[in-house]
This record gives structure tokens, sequence and C-alpha cells, in this order.
């Protein structure tokens, strides 16, 4: 007989604090986020010129991401600046989707079977929550430098004006045609931030379901069978975090880069 | 044709049209991935790198339509 257990796509509500409501994603973000600062403090606790195992792993970590933003940014002192949001974006995510590794994370249930601590980035409330992080990050860092060229990277009035001034028809339409585009940048906009989320969502929330069903098919597939479907979960995982942090750095870096001016960009390459 | 009906076959047909065009180009970056790291074996890592990150940008429509159809079938 199969028994598949029952899939929601909305975490389940464990309670109230106030007017906030707590559901089991909260929770289990937060207790990721708790294992990041324990986890964190212990590798700074010991750190040494010769690396030990635990050191060495986020070393490389920190050099796989470091050395692909140095080729995006140009040069080190500007891919330092915005390096620790994208690394901790990393982190959070690789932790994240690793969570519901650790033993007996998901034993705590409630009295109706409910779990409590489930993997955090499997719920859309949250990969909509980091994505509008990644894109509010570089839109406040592009406006922070030059606000009236960041607006004018979208709305692209300059080159009309100009257009009539010379009063040449065919750079009319050109800008006109241009000023279209941009509108239509601030629609890229909106979809950057729907498919960030929802790729990272739909990744881990599939990988979870399909263990789920794999395992509730019969008695017989419960032990080895779900393994290959374990081990997909797993690439996939690392795999995810590593495309939202990149991406992440892509847009800051196209948004910022947009609105230095252009000599600075030249004499950095 | 009832709504429960209706609604379990159109999570399939999404689900089922939208992997198409993902398998396609997932196979294409594949290819073009390997004769790229046969003909310069020296950079096959380097290669093989961005060919999994690209595989996984391209995945993004195939789930797109995955999620479409979870929300058709669960909410």
């Amino acid at each position: 007989m199969s028994n598949i257990p029952e899939i929601t796509l909305a975490p389940s509500i464990i309670g109230q604090i106030g007017p906030i409501t707590v559901t089991n994603a909260m929770l289990s973000y937060f207790a990721v986020c708790l294992l990041l600062i324990i986890v964190g403090l212990i590798v700074r606790a010991k750190l040494s010129v010769k690396p030990g195992r635990f050191q060495m792993f986020f070393e490389l970590l920190f050099s796989m991401i470091l050395d692909k933003m140095v080729v995006v940014f140009g040069d080190e002192k500007r891919a330092r600046q915005s390096f620790p949001i994208v690394f901790t974006i990393f982190i959070l995510l690789i932790f994240g989707n690793y969570f519901t590794l650790l033993p007996l994370v998901e034993s705590f249930i409630l009295d109706d079977g409910t779990k409590i601590l489930t993997t955090p980035t499997a719920h859309y409330s949250l990969t909509i929550a980091l994505a509008f992080l990644m894109i509010g990050t570089s839109h406040v860092l592009a406006i922070a430098i030059s606000p009236i060229r960041h607006i004018g990277n979208f709305i692209k009035i300059g080159p009309v004006f100009k257009a009539i001034k010379n009063l040449s028809p065919k750079d009319f339409a050109m800008s006109m045609i241009d000023v279209f585009l941009g509108l239509l940048d601030i629609i890229g906009e909106i979809a950057k931030l729907i498919s960030i989320s929802t790729r990272l969502f739909g990744n881990m929330f599939a990988g979870g379901v399909i263990i789920a069903i794999v395992s509730g098919l019969s008695v017989y597939t419960q032990f080895v069978v779900p393994l290959p479907f374990a081990v997909l979960g797993l690439l996939t995982g690392f795999v995810q975090a590593f495309v939202f942090a990149m991406l992440g750095m892509l847009y800051i870096s196209s948004l910022v880069g947009g609105v230095t001016p252009a000599k600075q960009q030249t004499e950095t390459n | 044709m009832d709504a429960e009906a209706v609604k379990y076959l159109s999570a399939a047909l999404v689900m089922g049209i939208g992997a198409i065009g993902s398998a396609f180009g997932e196979g294409f970056i594949g290819g073009k991935a390997m004769e790229a790291m046969g003909r310069n074996p020296k950079y096959m890592d380097k290669i093989f790198t961005n060919m999994i990150v690209a595989q996984a940008i391209d995945e993004s429509t195939a789930i797109y339509s995955l999620v479409v159809a979870l929300i058709i079938l669960f909410v």
C-alpha cells in the first residue's frame, strides 16, 4: 500500500507571538542563522596561518567566490566592497539547503505530526525575501552613487531631448525605441526577482517532494531506492546556492557599473 | 469534464510541455561544452564548472512550469 504524505506549499503554522505568525520555515531559518553564527565564531577563534581542515573548507568557498568576483568587477578593491553580502548569501544558502541532513533535525514534531524544523529554502517566503534583499541591495548601491544617472538608465529621456534639439528624425526614432526598451527594463527587474526566487524554491521543494513520494510508494522503496534522488538533491542544493550568489553578484555589478562614469571603468581594466 | 479531472490533466500537461525546451537547451550546452573540452583538455575543470552553472540557469524555465503545476495541484 502506498501512503504518500500530504504535501502543502505553505509552511505549517506553529504559533503566534503577538501579531506575528510563527511558521516552521521561520524557525528553521533562525536555527540556520544561529548555526552560521556559531560556526563563524568557531572558525574565527582558531584562525592560523597554517589552516586546519575546517578553516581550509571555508577558504575554499571564499576563493571560489572571490576569484569570480574579481573577474567580473575588474579589480579586487571593488570586488571586496560587495563581497560580504554575496558570500553571506552563499554560505547561508549552503547551510540552509543542507539543513535537514543533520541528524535528528526532522524528528521534532508537534502533537498532530507537523514538523518544527524543515528545509527553510523550500518555502517561497524565504526565497522571495532573499531575492528582494539581493535586488534591493543592487538598486540601493546604484542609487547611493548617483540617483539621477540610475533612473536615467531606465527612463532614457536624455537622448530624446538631444534628438529634438538636433532636429534629426532618425535619431528621434532611435531614442523613442530606447525609451521603450528602458521601460521594458523595469519589467525586467520584476522578472529577475521572480526568476531567482522561483528557481531556488522550485529546486529545493521538488527535491523534497521526490524523496517523499519515492519513500511513500511502498514499504520496499524506503531503504535504498531514495538514495539516487537524495544525492541529486545534494548536488542541486550546492549548485543552486552558487547560482543564486553569482546572479546576485552579477546584478550588483551591472547596476553599479551602469552608474559609475566610463572613465573610472576603463582605468581599472 | 469536472474540475478535479481538468486540474490533474492541466498539471501534467504544464510540467510535460515545460520540460521539453529545457531538455533541448541543456543538451545543447552539454554538447558544446564537450566540444570545447575535447579541443582544449587543459581547461577541462573550468569548462565543466561553467557548464554546470549554465545548465542550472537553463533549468529555470522547467522549474517555473514545475511551480505552476504544483500551484495547480496543491493550492
